[in-house]
This record gives C-alpha cells, sequence and structure tokens, in this order.
C-alpha cells in the first residue's frame, strides 16, 4: 500500500509542557511522511477540534495527534467528530505528555524521545485505512437456561428490552429455590410472594415462551447464530435458534451423606437448612420420624463449607439462612430452643439486623463443631465442642439442621463443552473479568447470572439479572448490530488452514470451515480448511494476528506493516552511543499504569521508546525481532498480570511465548538472551513499571552494544562459507 | 523421528499384527525331514490303512440301506410338512447321486419326490368366486388416473422446456471432450491437464479424484509413462464421460443409452461400459425401460413422496387385481396398467411440483384404500389371503423402518462423528434412509411370503410379487448374509431360498441324512480317488476326507427314526477303524514337512508390507490396521500449528516442546520462499540477526503455540494418513508417510518382549 502522509499535531497542554516546541517543529516538518506540522496550545477544547476536523479534511483522515494520553483525549475528540459527522477512525495518537514530558528531567532528551515517537507514529499512521460502519441483523431471540429467579428476572427484562424470550426450565415448575423460602432477607417477604408477580408477569408476556421439563444437551454456532439442542419433555430432541444465551441454572444444595458426624440421610430427624425451609414454607413443623411436636432444634453452620474435603470457601447464604429459619421457627413455636452451632456468623449488608433480632429472641449461638450424632431410644442427640467455654455439651434434638455448601448446579461442566464458557475449579462459571466485565462468559453472546457464578442473596441474583440483560442488550442492539468494526479481518486467499488462530483466540471467534469442494480436485487428497472470522464479534486483542504464519488474518486499525514501519521508525536514530529500550505495552492494564507514572511524575531514563499494542498478545516474535534488527537494544513488553486477560483468555500468555522463544533463540544465535523481558503489572502499579523499565534500561547498558550495533549480525554465513 | 524404545508394552493391536507377519513370513517353522523319510513314511501310512479302508468305504451303503428300510415302515414322510426341507433333502440326494451309485438313495429319492408331489396336488386348488359391484368406484379411480395424467403430460413438458436450455452447454462440453481425445495420444500430459478443467465444469467429484490421483502417481514416479498414457486414455476417458453422462442425467432428465450416445455423439457401448461402474457407484439407477431400452436417471437425494405414494397405490391395486373377476377385473386391470405407466413415467421425471398433484393422488389412495378394504372383509379366497400379506409386509416393513431409524447411529453420525472425525451428511443420510425404506418394504413381502408358502425361488417370487427378479436376487442374497434365510435346495435350476424353521423330527431325520449322505458320497469319491495314489501334497486332503467320514458317522448315531438308531451294529462296529485311519493319518502327516520356506529374519528386510496386508485381508477377510507407515517430519514445511496432533485418531503424532534450531539455518532458499509470508520472515530475521550458526536444540519450556518438533510414535500409528492430508504446511505439508515399515526393527521387538 502507498504510503499516505499525514498531518501532524502536536499540544502543548496550554504551555504547560517542558519539550521544546521548535524543535519538535523542525525535526517533524523534516520527516518523509508529514505533510503538515501545527502546534496547539489546547487540542482538547473546542478550537483545538475544529483545527482536528480541518486537518482531517485536509489530509483525507491521516492525523497524528501528539498529546495527553489517550485514553483521556480520544473520547472527547470521537465524540466531537462524530457529531460533525467526521470520520476519525485513521486518527493515530501518540502520548507525549504521560510519556515523555511528564517523566523526564532533562528536556533535550524528552524532546527528542517525543519527536522519535512522532515519526513512528506517522509510519503507523501513513498505512492507516479508514474504517466503516458495518451492520448486521440477527434474530432478537434470547434464550434463558434455568427458571429459578434469575432466570425469571432475566426474561421479564429482556423482553421489556424487546427481545422474545425462550425460557427453558428442567423442572415441571418456574420458580427454583426461591419458592421454598419461607422468608427472604431482607425483605421479610417469603420466596412465593417474591414470585407471584413476576410469575404472572412472565404468564401474561407473549414475548416469553416457557418450556419446562426440558434439558439442555448441547449448543453450537456463535452470537447471533446459536442452536440449543434440548430433550423436551417427552425425551425428543428439538433445536432452537436463538441469538445469546444467559445461564442461570443456580445452584444446588450439598447433601452431607458422607459426613459421618451428622448421621445425614440416616436419620429423618436430621436435615438441611433448605429442606428446613420447605418445611416451614409447607407449614407443616413436625419431626419428621414420628410427627411429634419439635421443641429442641440445633443448627449446625459450615457443614462442607470451608471445608478442604468439600467446597473450599464460605458459602456466604447460610448464616442469613439459619438466621431467617430460626426467627421463623421461633414465631410458630414461641417455646422452642434454638442453638446454632457456628464457626463464624458471617451476616453480609443489613442482615447483621436480624442477627441482632435473632439474640434478642434468644437464639443461642455456640462456637464450635458437632463431634457426633447419635439416636437413644427414639431420641436423636448430639455431642458439640463449644470451644469459648472449652466444654463438651451433649443435647437432644427433635431436629437437626445442616446448613451445608451451595454447589454449582450440575451439568455446567458438560455443557461449557459446547458453549465454550470457562469453568473456575470450585466448578462455578468464570467471568470474563473479575473487576470490569463480571457477568460476561469467555464465550460471546453467553451471560452467566445468579447462583451458577457464585452464591448469591435473591436480591443480588435479581441484580446480576438485570446486569446481564444489559450486557446482552450491548451486543445484540435490539437485532441491528451496527458498530464500526473494530478487530481481525481475515484475508481467506492468504489463510492456510493451520487453525493456530482458532486454538488461540481467547473469544473462540474463528471458526475453520472444511473446504470439501477444493478437497475433491486436490491431488494429494488434503483435508483442506480455511478460517472464517466475523470481525463484528472479535474483541480485537490481536493473538490470531500474532500467531498467524502467512499474515492472512490482521486487525484492521494495526496492520503488520503499520507495526513494523513504526518499529523501524522509531528505532531510526537507535545506535551503539544511543542505547534504545522499546517498550510495548498493553492497552489494558499497562496503558493505565504507564499514565499514572505521568500523572505522578515519577522519573524514568529517557532512552526509552514506547509502542502501544491493543493487547500484549499482538506483540509476536517478529516483531521483537524487527525491533533489534532495527537497533534496539533491549526489547520489553508490558502486559497485564497472569491469569487477568481482559479479554477472557490467554493474550499475556501468548506475549510470555513470545518472549520466552525469543529469549531461547537470541541465546542460540550469539546473542545474549536477556535483551528481551517481559513485565506483568495491575492497572495501578506504577512502581512496578518503572523497575521494569530501569531494569530493561539497565540492562541496554550493561549489555553494550547490539551485534546488528556491530555489524556481526549475519555474520555466520560468511564463516559457513 | 522416534525410535521405537523396546521397554514400551506392546499394543493389542499391534501384537495382532505381529502375529500376522509371523504367521505369513512363516516365520513359526517346523524341522525339516529328507525325502526319502517322506516316501517310507507314505508307504507305511498306506500299509496300515489298507485293511481299514473297506469297512470304512462301505459303511454308507449299509447304512442307507437300513435307513431306506426303516423309512418305509415307519413311513415318516407323512410327518414331513416342510416343502422346504423335502426340496432340500432331494437337491442332496440327487447331488449325491450324481457321484456315486447307491440304490438305496435311489429309492430314498423316489419317496420324497412322490411325497413332494403329492403335496403340490393338494394345493392345486378350488377357486371361490366373488361377485362384488364396484362400477362406480372403479369409474371414480379412472377419472382421478385421468385427472393424474394429464398433469403429469405437463410435468413432462415443463422438463422438456428445461432439458432444451441445458443442449447447447452439453454441446460446448461435448466439443471440448472430443478435442481433448484428439490430444490423448500425442500429449497426455497436456491431455490430462484438459480433462481436470472438463472434470470441474462436470464437477464429478470420483473423476476428479482418479484423475488427482494419476498425477500424483505420475509425479512421485509410481506410474511408468506407457502405463500412465493407458489410464489417460481409457481410465480417466472414461470418468469424464462419467461426468457428462451425469451431467446428461441431472439437468436433461432420464435417458436411454442409445439417446445418451446420440447426445454426445459417442458410440453407444463406450456409455454402457460407463454406466455399469456408476450404477455401482450408486450414481445412476435404472428407473424404467423405454420400449426395450432401460431408462436411467441420476440417484436423486430424495425420492418425491408422490413417487412413493404412487409406487404403493399401485402395489395395492396389483394386489386387488387378482382377487376380483370378470369385468371388474378387467377395469382393473386397464387402471393397472395405467397407474404402472404414470410411476414409470413419475419415476423418469425424477423431481417435479409435488403440489399440483397431491390433491388428485390424496384422493385416488383413499378410494383404493376403501376398495382394498372391501375386498379384504368380503374374501376368504388364498389371494385374499396374498393381499392380506402384501400389506402385512408393508405394515411390517414400516414399523422395523421406524424401529431402526430410532435405534440405530444414523443420527449420532448426523450429528456428531466417528473416530476418525468423519462426518455423514444429512443429504446422504436421507438418501440412505429413502432407499432403505423401499428395500425393507420389498424384503418384508419377501420375507412374509416365504414364511407362510415355504422355500421359494427367485422365480416364484417374481411371479407372486411382480418385483423385477434381479431385484428380488440381490433382497435375497442380502437376507441371506443377514442369516434371515437359508438356502434350502433348487427347483428347476433356481436355487430355493428359506426361512430358517424349527423342524419336526422327522424333518430334522430327513434333512440331515439326506444332508450326510451327499458329504459321504463326496467324501467317498475323494478317498477311493486319493488312495488309488497316494501323494505327499494329498495329505492333507486325506485327512480332511476321513473326518468327513468321523464326523458323519458321530452324527448318524444321533440320527433316529421312531426312537431308534438305524444300523447301530454297522456304526459302532466301523467307529475304531475310522478313527484309527484319521489318527494314523495325522501322525504321517505329522512327520511330512510342510511346504513353506524356511525364513530368517534377514529375509523380512525384502516383505513388501502393504502386499502382505493384502494378502492377509483376502485370507482373514480383514486387516487389523489399515498399514504400516514409517512418517517423514519435514521441519522447513512445519507451522508448529499442532494440526496433525488434533487430527491424529490414535494420539500417535505429538508437536515436541524443542525447536531444532540449527536447521533453521540449513533450510534452502527455494524452500524458504515456499513458505507462507510471516513465517518466512521469521526464519529471515533470524538468520539475519544471527551471528553464528546455533549447534544445540532448544528446549522449550511450555507449550508455545507455532514452535515445535513433530514426532511420531510409529507403535501407535496406523498410518491412515490423516496427518499428512491436514497438515497445512506449503508444497503438500511438512509430513510424508510412506507405506513401508522397518520389519526387522518389528521382530527385534516381538522377541525382546515376548
Amino acid at each position: 500500500m502507498d504510503d499516505n502522509k499525514s498531518a501532524a499535531l502536536i499540544c502543548t497542554c496550554g504551555k504547560q509542557l517542558q519539550l521544546k516546541y521548535d524543535f519538535l517543529e523542525t525535526q517533524v516538518s523534516k520527516m518523509n511522511l508529514a505533510s503538515s506540522v501545527a502546534v496547539h496550545d489546547f487540542v482538547c477544547q473546542e478550537e483545538g477540534l475544529a483545527k482536528i476536523a480541518e486537518l482531517l479534511k485536509a489530509n483525507d483522515g491521516h492525523l497524528v495527534i501528539a498529546a495527553c494520553s489517550s485514553q483521556k483525549i480520544q473520547p472527547r475528540i470521537d465524540q466531537y467528530l462524530k457529531s460533525h459527522d467526521t470520520d476519525s477512525t485513521q486518527i493515530q495518537y501518540v502520548n507525549i505528555r504521560e510519556h515523555s514530558a511528564w517523566v523526564h528531567e532533562d528536556i533535550d532528551q524528552a524532546s527528542k524521545k517525543s519527536a522519535d515517537m512522532i515519526r513512528g507514529t506517522l509510519a503507523r499512521s501513513a498505512k492507516a485505512v479508514k474504517r466503516s460502519l458495518e451492520q448486521k441483523s440477527i434474530p432478537a431471540h434470547v434464550t434463558v437456561i434455568g427458571g429459578g429467579i434469575a432466570g425469571i428476572e432475566s426474561a421479564l427484562n429482556l423482553s421489556n428490552f424487546g427481545y422474545k424470550v425462550s425460557l427453558l426450565e428442567i423442572t415441571e415448575e418456574l420458580g427454583g429455590h426461591v419458592r421454598s423460602l419461607p422468608v427472604v432477607a431482607p425483605t421479610g417477604k417469603s420466596g412465593k410472594e417474591i414470585l407471584n408477580d413476576r410469575l404472572e408477569a412472565i404468564r401474561n408476556n407473549k414475548a416469553i415462551t416457557i418450556k419446562t421439563k426440558v434439558r439442555v444437551k448441547f449448543v453450537s454456532g456463535e452470537q447471533g447464530n446459536f442452536s440449543i439442542h434440548y430433550l423436551s419433555d417427552d425425551d425428543e430432541e428439538k433445536t432452537l435458534n436463538t441469538s445469546a444465551i444467559v445461564l442461570a441454572t443456580g445452584f444446588k444444595e450439598f447433601k452431607p451423606i458422607l459426613m459421618d458426624e451428622y448421621h445425614y440421610g440416616k436419620n429423618p430427624d436430621v436435615i438441611t437448612q433448605f429442606e428446613l425451609s420447605c418445611m416451614l414454607s409447607e407449614g407443616k413443623l413436625a419431626r419428621p420420624s414420628d410427627g411429634a411436636p419439635i421443641k429442641e432444634i440445633v443448627m449446625v453452620q459450615c457443614v462442607g463449607s470451608r471445608s478442604e474435603d468439600y467446597k473450599k470457601d464460605c458459602s456466604k447464604l447460610c448464616c442469613t439462612f439459619a438466621i431467617d429459619n430460626s426467627l421463623e421457627l421461633l414465631e410458630r413455636i414461641p417455646d422452642a430452643t434454638v442453638r446454632i452451632v457456628y464457626m463464624d456468623i458471617r451476616v453480609p449488608f443489613e442482615n447483621e439486623m436480624i442477627y441482632k433480632e435473632s439474640r434478642e429472641k434468644g437464639v443461642d449461638y455456640i462456637r464450635g463443631r458437632v463431634s457426633m450424632t447419635w439416636e437413644h431410644e427414639g431420641k436423636t442427640y448430639v455431642r458439640v465442642y463449644d470451644s469459648l467455654l472449652d466444654k463438651y455439651l451433649e443435647i437432644p434434638v427433635d431436629l437437626l439442621v445442616l446448613s451445608s455448601a451451595i454447589l454449582p448446579a450440575d451439568g455446567i461442566l458438560e455443557l461449557s463443552e459446547t458453549l465454550g464458557y470457562a469453568v473456575e475449579d470450585d466448578g462455578y462459571v468464570k467471568e470474563l473479568y473479575g473487576k470490569l466485565r463480571r457477568n460476561e462468559t469467555r464465550r460471546r453472546g453467553v451471560v452467566a447470572v445468579g447462583g451458577i457464578t457464585r452464591p448469591q442473596f435473591v436480591f443480588e441474583a435479581i441484580t446480576d439479572a438485570q446486569a446481564g440483560t444489559l450486557m446482552i442488550h450491548n451486543e445484540l442492539q435490539g437485532g441491528t448490530i451496527q458498530a464500526i468494526a473494530r478487530g481481525a479481518v481475515l484475508n481467506v486467499d492468504d489463510c492456510v488452514g493451520c487453525s493456530l488462530c482458532a486454538q488461540q483466540c481467547p473469544r473462540g471467534v474463528p471458526l475453520m470451515i472444511e473446504q470439501t469442494e477444493a478437497e475433491e480436485a486436490d491431488e494429494e487428497q488434503k483435508i483442506l480448511f480455511k478460517a472464517a472470522i466475523d470481525t463484528l464479534n472479535c474483541h480485537a486483542c490481536g493473538v490470531c494476528q500474532s500467531l498467524c504464519p502467512s499474515g492472512a488474518t490482521q486487525l484492521n486499525f494495526l496492520s503488520n506493516d503499520q507495526l513494523w514501519s513504526e518499529i523501524a521508525a522509531v528505532l531510526e536514530d537507535a545506535g551503539p552511543e544511543n542505547p534504545i529500550t522499546l517498550c510495548f505495552y498493553c492497552e489494558e492494564c499497562s496503558v493505565s499504569t504507564i499514565d499514572i507514572v505521568g500523572t505522578r511524575r515519577m522519573e524514568y531514563p529517557a532512552n526509552t521508546r514506547l509502542i502501544p499494542v491493543p493487547c500484549a498478545g499482538r506483540v509476536s516474535i517478529i516483531d521483537i525481532l524487527k525491533a533489534f534488527e532495527h537497533g534496539a537494544s533491549t526489547v520489553m513488553i508490558a502486559a497485564c498480570e497472569k491469569d487477568r486477560c481482559h479479554i477472557g483468555g490467554n493474550g499475556n500468555e501468548i506475549a510470555q511465548v513470545q518472549v520466552d522463544v525469543a529469549r531461547d533463540i537470541l541465546n542460540a544465535i550469539g546473542w545474549k538472551g536477556n535483551r528481551v523481558g517481559m513485565f506483568r503489572m495491575f492497572s495501578a502499579e506504577p512502581e512496578r513499571f518503572t523497575k521494569a523499565v530501569n531494569e530493561m534500561v539497565t540492562r541496554a547498558k550493561d549489555l553494550g552494544p547490539t551485534p546488528v550495533h556491530d555489524g556481526t549480525a549475519g555474520k555466520w554465513r560468511e564463516v559457513s562459507e | 523421528m522416534s525410535q521405537a524404545t523396546p521397554e514400551k508394552v506392546i499394543a493389542p493391536k499391534r501384537q495382532r499384527m505381529l502375529d500376522m507377519i509371523l504367521t505369513l513370513s512363516g516365520l513359526k517353522e517346523e524341522s525339516t525331514i529328507p525325502i526319502s523319510r517322506v516316501k517310507d513314511e507314505l508307504e507305511n501310512l498306506k500299509k496300515e490303512l489298507a485293511p481299514l479302508t473297506d469297512a470304512i468305504l462301505a459303511f454308507p451303503d449299509s447304512y442307507f440301506e437300513k435307513f431306506l428300510e426303516a423309512v418305509k415302515k415307519s413311513n415318516i414322510t407323512a410327518e414331513i410338512n416342510d416343502r422346504g426341507i423335502l426340496k432340500e433333502s432331494i437337491s442332496s440326494l440327487e447331488q449325491a447321486l450324481s457321484i456315486v451309485e447307491s440304490v438305496s438313495l435311489k429309492a430314498l429319492n423316489k419317496i420324497l419326490t412322490d411325497t413332494l408331489s403329492r403335496m403340490t396336488e393338494i394345493e392345486e386348488h378350488k377357486d371361490v368366486s366373488v361377485d362384488i359391484d364396484m362400477t362406480s368406484t372403479m369409474s371414480t379411480i379412472s377419472d382421478l388416473i385421468s385427472e393424474i395424467e394429464s398433469i403429469t403430460d405437463e410435468f413432462e413438458k415443463a422438463a422438456e422446456t428445461e432439458a432444451e436450455s441445458a443442449r447447447s452447454e452439453l454441446v460446448t462440453l461435448a466439443e471440448s471432450l472430443e478435442e481433448t481425445k484428439g490430444k490423448v495420444e500425442k500429449d497426455p500430459d497436456s491431455a490430462l491437464d484438459d480433462l481436470q478443467k472438463l472434470g470441474s465444469q462436470t464437477r464429478y467429484g470420483p473423476g476428479l479424484r482418479s484423475i488427482a490421483q494419476v498425477k500424483r502417481g505420475k509425479r512421485e514416479g509410481r506410474i511408468d509413462d506407457a502405463r500412465f498414457n493407458k489410464l489417460v486414455k481409457e481410465n480417466l476417458l472414461t470418468e469424464i464421460n462419467r461426468g457428462v453422462i451425469l451431467f446428461i442425467l441431472s439437468k436433461m432428465g432420464s435417458k436411454t443409452v442409445v439417446q445418451i450416445g446420440e447426445l454426445m455423439q459417442t458410440p453407444s457401448q463406450i456409455i454402457q461400459d460407463a454406466l455399469v461402474t456408476m450404477i455401482q457407484r450408486g450414481e445412476v439407477e435404472m428407473v424404467g425401460l423405454d420400449g426395450d431400452a432401460p431408462v436411467f436417471s441420476r440417484v436423486l437425494t430424495e425420492t418425491q413422496n408422490s413417487t412413493l405414494l404412487m409406487k404403493r397405490i399401485v402395489q395395492q391395486v396389483r394386489g386387488m387385481v387378482k382377487s376380483v373377476e370378470g369385468e371388474t377385473a378387467d377395469t382393473m386391470n386397464e387402471a393397472l396398467g395405467r397407474l404402472q405407466a404414470i410411476l414409470e413415467r413419475l419415476k423418469i421425471l425424477g423431481a417435479y411440483n409435488e403440489a399440483l398433484l397431491s390433491d388428485s393422488i390424496n384422493k385416488l389412495r383413499e378410494t383404493v384404500d376403501s376398495v382394498t378394504e372391501a375386498l379384504l372383509t368380503a374374501q376368504t379366497s388364498e389371494d385374499a389371503d396374498n393381499l392380506k400379506l402384501l400389506i402385512s409386509a408393508g405394515l411390517e416393513a414400516f414399523a422395523r423402518f421406524r424401529l431402526k431409524i430410532t435405534l440405530e447411529k444414523g443420527p449420532t453420525l448426523v450429528s456428531g462423528t466417528n473416530v476418525y472425525g468423519e462426518k455423514l451428511d444429512p443429504e446422504v443420510y436421507k438418501t440412505m434412509m429413502d432407499t432403505y425404506l423401499d428395500n425393507e418394504l420389498e424384503r418384508g413381502t419377501i420375507l412374509i411370503l416365504i414364511r407362510e408358502l415355504g422355500a421359494l425361488t427367485v422365480h416364484d417370487l417374481a411371479e407372486r410379487t411382480n418385483i423385477p427378479s434381479d431385484r428380488i436376487l440381490r433382497h435375497l442374497l442380502r437376507m441371506k448374509r443377514d442369516e434371515l434365510l437359508t438356502i434350502a435346495g433348487e427347483s428347476h435350476g433356481y436355487l430355493l431360498y428359506d426361512v430358517p424353521r424349527t423342524l419336526s423330527e422327522s424333518e430334522i431325520t430327513m434333512q440331515t441324512t439326506s444332508g450326510l449322505a451327499l458329504q459321504l458320497s463326496e467324501a467317498k469319491g475323494e478317498l477311493q480317488r486319493i488312495l488309488s495314489d497316494l501323494k505327499a501334497s494329498d495329505i492333507g486332503k486325506l485327512a480332511n476326507a476321513l473326518e468327513v467320514f468321523s464326523k458323519a458317522r458321530d452324527k448318524l448315531t444321533s440320527v433316529r427314526v421312531q426312537g431308534a438308531v438305524i444300523d447301530e451294529s454297522t456304526l459302532s462296529d466301523v467307529e475304531d477303524k475310522i478313527r484309527s485311519a484319521v489318527l494314523l493319518t495325522y501322525r504321517t502327516r505329522a512327520k511330512i514337512p510342510s511346504t513353506r520356506p524356511k525364513v530368517t529374519i534377514e529375509d523380512l528386510l525384502d516383505i513388501d508390507v502393504p502386499s502382505v496386508l493384502d494378502e492377509y485381508r483376502s485370507q482373514m477377510g480383514y486387516a487389523p490396521l489399515l498399514g504400516f507407515g514409517t512418517i517423514e517430519w519435514e521441519q522447513s514445511r512445519c507451522l508448529g500449528c499442532k494440526s496433525c496432533e488434533i487430527a491424529c485418531p490414535e494420539h500417535a503424532i505429538e508437536l515436541k516442546r524443542r525447536i531444532e534450531i540449527p536447521k533453521l539455518f540449513e533450510i534452502s532458499d527455494k524452500a524458504l520462499s515456499q513458505l507462507p509470508s510471516n513465517r518466512l520472515l521469521f526464519y529471515k530475521t533470524v538468520q539475519n540477526l544471527a551471528t553464528q550458526k546455533p549447534s544445540n536444540e532448544i528446549i522449550l519450556e511450555k507449550e508455545s503455540p507455532g514452535f515445535g518438533t513433530v514426532e511420531v510414535d510409529l507403535w501407535l500409528c496406523v498410518a491412515c494418513r490423516i496427518c499428512v492430508r491436514r497438515c497445512p504446511g506449503p508444497e503438500g505439508g511438512a509430513l510424508e508417510l510412506e507405506l513401508k515399515w522397518s520389519l526387522p526393527e518389528v521382530v527385534k521387538h516381538i522377541t525382546s518382549t515376548s
């Protein structure tokens, strides 16, 4: 592609930046790829924005803005240009404030660095292409799997947003666990009361189709075109086409049959907390074994929870439920004795109130554990160790209630095989990103809400369902998806069908399509594949581009040529006297951290050059080696922390592989492997970045000139020939 | 490439394969003895057998004499009700009589044939007259038929117009084909290219594949020039003809051989030859007759429902015709004729707009149903029974069909995949099921007829069902293979087929005895022939013949006529003699060397494994492996993509965490230039940066997509070639499979582990 000249617009940030603007202006105006240079005091203000629009028009959209962090300025510029109907997709940003002026004492060096980075960005801009609005229509239909409170709430919300909804429930009735709760904290209402309005609304809603007694077998397709294969109540396999899926299969209560100390499953008077809830809801309060009245109740907390053998962590709900139920018991049987054997009472939020109330009403809290349960002459006894009194108590009970652990519903692993979401070690569905993308799963178009992601109170499940609905609405946009496609674009002709992209894409976007027709004519009887990528489904991390052996898949805003020419241009003046550390940083965690380094004016050496990439996974081994070829002394990648991939997968792991292999190869070919390094950071850890960058600059100095500087690179040919 | 490590436990699959090698290559060897000893041994045997043979040879005659008496006395033939058994016994006896003379067997045969003819006479029987007025119904039927006929006319007109438009396309095809034919002699290579182009125009898969195979064979030097020319001239040209034929059949409707020949301007003989294979491949089927010439059609992915319905109606009416008489029969026969004609025309049409037809055809079905019902309730004649049979056959077939669909693997093959990742096309599945239903209907009819009427021949069945006899034969053979039917003898040169039956004691007696009579006659002939001039190579046959005597004798001791064993004294008398004769023969055989050559491990070097496999397959009917192979991996073409590992059904191939980096510096410029762009750039950049050529390979700490070394575990590889086919590397991929396996390696392995 021909190189386009771009206008350069350099901002002085209200004449506040310590940079030599005259020098910058003359340097940049000498650059081949700059069509014009303008220095402006307030690019982010009205007049600056107008200047941008003017420059865009004059340069066919090719513009480099050297100003503050694009994280701050870009949204503003985009908004302005959008309202003025001007395309902003080709603008390239270079941060001369947080990444240069604010972090280097020496004004000459800071100016030099800024000039180099502007040159690099001009090169990137030269090959930028316009990205246009793309559109696709999909059925405005969502399927909710699970008819508990989260599922019901999702269905109602989705239908409010204008989607047709199929609500699939495995049992005969909607409502899930909530149906059997005598009282729902902190409302004081019963589960039935909470459900009734919703159930009525759902029955009267023509947009919602309820299917009960169905079991989902597997799912195929992708967002906008999922097929759900399920068994209907007469065991017939059916399919359902849908655009997105809400996973709301809820939780199941742990049945402590294997814990001998409780005699659960052997003694009918030993029940779980949820079984007590059911008993209370049904209204029949009597000893299950013989129907005798209930007077003595012992509840045991943390049965299975916080236990290495069963559920390692706290189940969060059980304390509140136990207190709720004990208050309910006391109300129905005023002369009953309720004892709660606990390890720690954990009642979050306003539930603390009912804890206080229960204390006042006489619920007896015993800190300790139950060591055994036995039956004697038709009566059940428990032995409790009270750790505060250091005493063993033997208590006759009419009812022993076990607050057992809350586990994810069955079938989650099986479904994950085709639904593609990740599952945590404890069996819950893994969220895409714990902090920022809670309800999304790794698979685009699949959200998980309610108890399937973690134990949740009823109100949390409802909030979750509402959030999930918004997530889906954000994706489906009511059935007409309109977006400026920003992501990987596949050139099918170049695709060799190696499937590396499909294997490694964090979101499973590339699909491998078998080329049956070409196979028919193939002389070698090859099994031929081509990838297919829906750019509108892509999250634009660039992992596929990094791995593609043929350059068939490339990000439409950062092609290989763009990055390679930027590397070359940035490093134009690099050499033995001017040892440069090149840093690729991701625009997720690293950019925030590096920006914070800037705002906090944390000093680091100025012989560093920074190149942004959407995700560290975009950096391929070729990019690293190219940097050395063009004279970099050391190369580093700044990336997100392990297991904290914002795309929900392995972006930074792919980067790590590139760095590791590059190190091994450098060592093998007569270089020093530690000229390349990988550094990870959370989004606000400025020290980690400065430490890393200092380390790499020191290495550059210590290791001295590279073979490229010495002219020994490529010498092996002469030796062998 | 990995070397097999001797401490590995041998997999059962591989063990079977090694056993196979041992057996076939004769590694299990007996020691040799000199020729003179062989002669002595044979002489000894002859001498020892002499006193025994007379008694042995005489025992069948004596037994059957006594048996005949017993049969006459007890009249057990009267207890035989199954005609199949009778026919079978008669056929065995006739065969036996053709080998040896025997008065008693002849007499026995006479008794049986008499019984049979008496049985058949009984069934020549009464006529039952029926008289139902059906004039009005018949006229309705006739009206409906006229309606359908006129619609079919419309269909044919529409099809004709479509064919017209395909004609010009065909002309160009035929012209370029003609041109290519001219080239074949002079320049087969470019002719082949032309053929390939033609092939892709007609989109004939098998043709394209064989062209590709020949090309590949030529390039790899497996096919010499002479053979190549011959293949291009004969086989591939025929393949292209097939493509054109299929083009004609699918675009221009069903045609006879002569019609196709005219359209292609090719002699009909060539068309005929090409068609035979296409029928075998299931691409073309015969759908009717035009005069005497068969009309062919492309096998449609789906038969129109109306055609199926029409077929049912025709079958039903055919059944009805036999149950009516007089004028009704005439009108009904006429209707049947017209319906059959329509059915033929619909079949030839193949695809048509069903909606136009559905009304009248549904009405017709209802009317015919009501007539059938009337006939069924009104009659009790045998013909009505036949009609009932036909209808219940249909029902049975439908029921079985549904059951099969729900039970069998079909649906899972469509939705899932088998172990080699193959998936069944739902369309193909549908076709399979349609033909399956068709076949099941006919098979059901045949089975029920045989079950009710006793063993029948193809001829009988064709007469009763009006299904063409070749189809019947196919069904019979299929059902025989499925063990639904057995061969129950012969009648007028036709084989009799029967269902396996539970037999009465008399029937078993007659069946066993006559069967043994045949075996004994054969064995007797064989024994006499061998003993007249005993040779070393006949020793096995001698043993076999004696074994037949021994087994037949044992069986005869269990045959009882009215509770008594026949000729017990002779049987027990001859027992010892037969046994010692058998033992003597075996002992001698053990002293004579086998004819197998002695094989050493070194000889195994020259064993051509594929041919060994073929031999094994032809002997055993299966092969334990797809093949043996040695897989070579070429680093310079590998993209490290792991596709081979993912595709391998046996987990035999793996991308190891190792980069053989020294080899990266030895890749030729030409090989480099074939690589995908980024891969090329990667290697080039590494080479540009290097100050020295690396000497050690790189061991990677963890799995690294895009990097690694491919290793094949030959102990697991079944040489299915899937990895080779899947490899996306340049120039046909990084993997190459040679269907040759180092046998000494294998043998070393066996001897070290077993």
